[in-house]
């Protein structure tokens, strides 16, 4: 194993920075060793250091998106904390179909449109993606976009991909649920494919502007922000907020805050979790 | 880590023997069954973690079905065929149902146990990893039920600043009304 010198840290630490926003302080040096020391030794450096040289050099990025895919993190489950699931189950689906379906002319189906930033592996937007199919019987009368990106490409084929090992599906998932939406596939379980349809997956850092995602009702960002520094925070949030919809809702991790971050999102709780609306003094101010 | 139940399978007296031997010295607690029949009575019952099963056997129950049976039981079950037979089409059969290996006969001891401490780093490696996420989640959820009570309080109390902020700074109020107004916030 390669070891990891102040010098290096600095370097690599500031080049993970702007590549990823991903915020590593001398604190997490272990972690440099353990997740790029095999990428450095397969390409022959004697240092991370040398290994951020050649990364910059390499005009394919090839290099930069292994240093992603080995540094950034994906512990994810199904189902992962309950309690987002039942505040979209039970508050936010109902809500805004209700608002959706007071605004809607006609009979065209009610759109609806949901962003997992930071989908990792996508179990979070396959989640989502369960609880709308289990929640609404009369699927055809919507519109239904469910978008999963991240920063990392490996992370994203596999999301695409949507096959899992059981160590992935054995929590989170009932019994029910896996055979209703999974197929066995080997020692392995393959997403259907009327789940694996309702997803879009691409690749996006969310501190970069966002491509193609138009305006959203629901965000999903939970466990992302706790990588960043503080002035990333800052950003990103305020970003989502330019892509939410005025009545949109926003959903954190369970342990992340907002105070001090970004005033425009109100927190409103709902059983025992809390999720995020935009302040309606702010949206009058911002228009 | 506790020993490791292992259920062996084999029609040939012989060869079930030996394994019994030479897993037992290697301190394995083992049960046998001389036929998938037998095996899948026994696998009804009660959990092995390891089934090492011969594929060809006699009475219409053969290896690949004692597999079949016993993940459908429980898929923490691992199993291990062994033929003299191989081939890569029932290998692969094998492992797409989820077999943790595939051995030729005459078995190779020395083999076989590798292949079981494979088995047994890989399910202690389950156990770590299963025990770190319960420890994680009691640890969110304890620091989400403090950071919430903290998001909802700051909220309420930022509320409380806006609205004695908009007393205040309201040009045609009395000092004294205003005041009264600000106490009034503050003691709802």
């Amino acid at each position: 194993m390669i070891k990891v010198t102040t010098d290096d840290i600095k370097a690599i630490s500031k080049y993970i920075l702007d590549i990823s926003g991903i915020n590593l302080d001398e604190s997490k040096a272990y972690l440099v060793e353990t997740r790029l020391g095999g990428l450095a030794k397969e390409y022959g450096c004697s240092s991370y250091g040398e290994l951020c040289s050649i990364a910059k050099a390499d005009s394919k990025n090839t290099i930069a998106n292994e240093i992603i895919n080995a540094i950034s993190t994906n512990e994810t489950l199904f189902f992962r904390d309950a309690g987002p699931f039942e505040v979209l189950q039970h508050k936010i689906l109902p809500d805004l179909i209700d608002m959706k379906t007071g605004k809607a002319s006609g009979h065209l189906p009610i759109p609806i449109r949901i962003w997992s930033a930071a989908c990792s592996t996508g179990q979070e937007v396959y989640s989502i993606a369960i609880v709308l199919k289990e929640l609404l019987p009369d699927f055809n009368n919507y519109n239904i976009k469910l978008f999963g990106t991240d920063i990392s490409d490996s992370a994203i084929g596999q999301a695409s991909h949507g096959t899992y090992n059981k160590f992935e599906i054995e929590r989170g998932l009932s019994k029910e649920i896996l055979e209703k939406y999974f197929i066995p596939n080997g020692g392995n379980w393959k997403i259907s494919d009327e789940i694996r349809a309702m997803v879009s997956f691409s690749k996006q850092n969310i501190l970069k502007p966002f491509k193609n995602l138009g305006k959203l009702d629901i965000i999903f960002c939970r466990n992302v922000a706790i990588y960043f520094n503080l002035e990333d925070r800052k950003k990103l949030f305020e970003n989502l907020a330019s892509v939410l919809e005025p009545d949109g809702f926003l959903i954190i991790g369970s342990t992340e805050s907002l105070t001090g971050i970004c005033p425009i999102f109100e927190p409103k709780r709902y059983l025992r979790t809390i999720y995020y609306q935009m302040k309606k003094s702010d949206l009058q101010t911002n228009v | 880590m506790k020993q490791l139940k292992i259920l062996a399978v084999d029609d040939d007296p012989f060869t079930l023997k030996m394994l019994e031997k030479k897993l037992t010295k290697e301190g394995y607690d083992i049960e046998t069954a001389s036929d998938g029949i037998d095996a899948g009575k026994l696998i009804s019952s009660k959990f092995y973690d390891i089934i090492i099963t011969d594929l060809v056997m006699p009475g219409g129950v053969d290896g690949m079905d004692v597999l079949e049976k016993a993940k459908t039981k429980n898929k923490e079950t691992e199993v291990i065929l062994m033929t003299a037979h191989a081939s890569v089409e029932n290998a692969v059969e094998a492992m797409r149902k989820g077999a943790a290996d595939y051995l030729k006969k005459p078995i190779n001891f020395y083999e076989l146990t590798l292949r079981m401490e494979k088995i047994r780093s890989y399910k202690k490696l389950m156990k770590n990893a299963q025990d770190l996420r319960e420890a994680m989640d009691v640890t969110e959820q304890n620091a989400a039920q403090t950071i919430q009570h903290l998001e909802m309080s700051v909220a309420e109390l930022q509320n409380v600043v806006s609205e004695i902020n908009q007393v205040i700074m309201s040009q045609n109020i009395d000092p004294r009304k205003c005041v009264d107004r600000v106490l009034d916030i503050l003691s709802s």
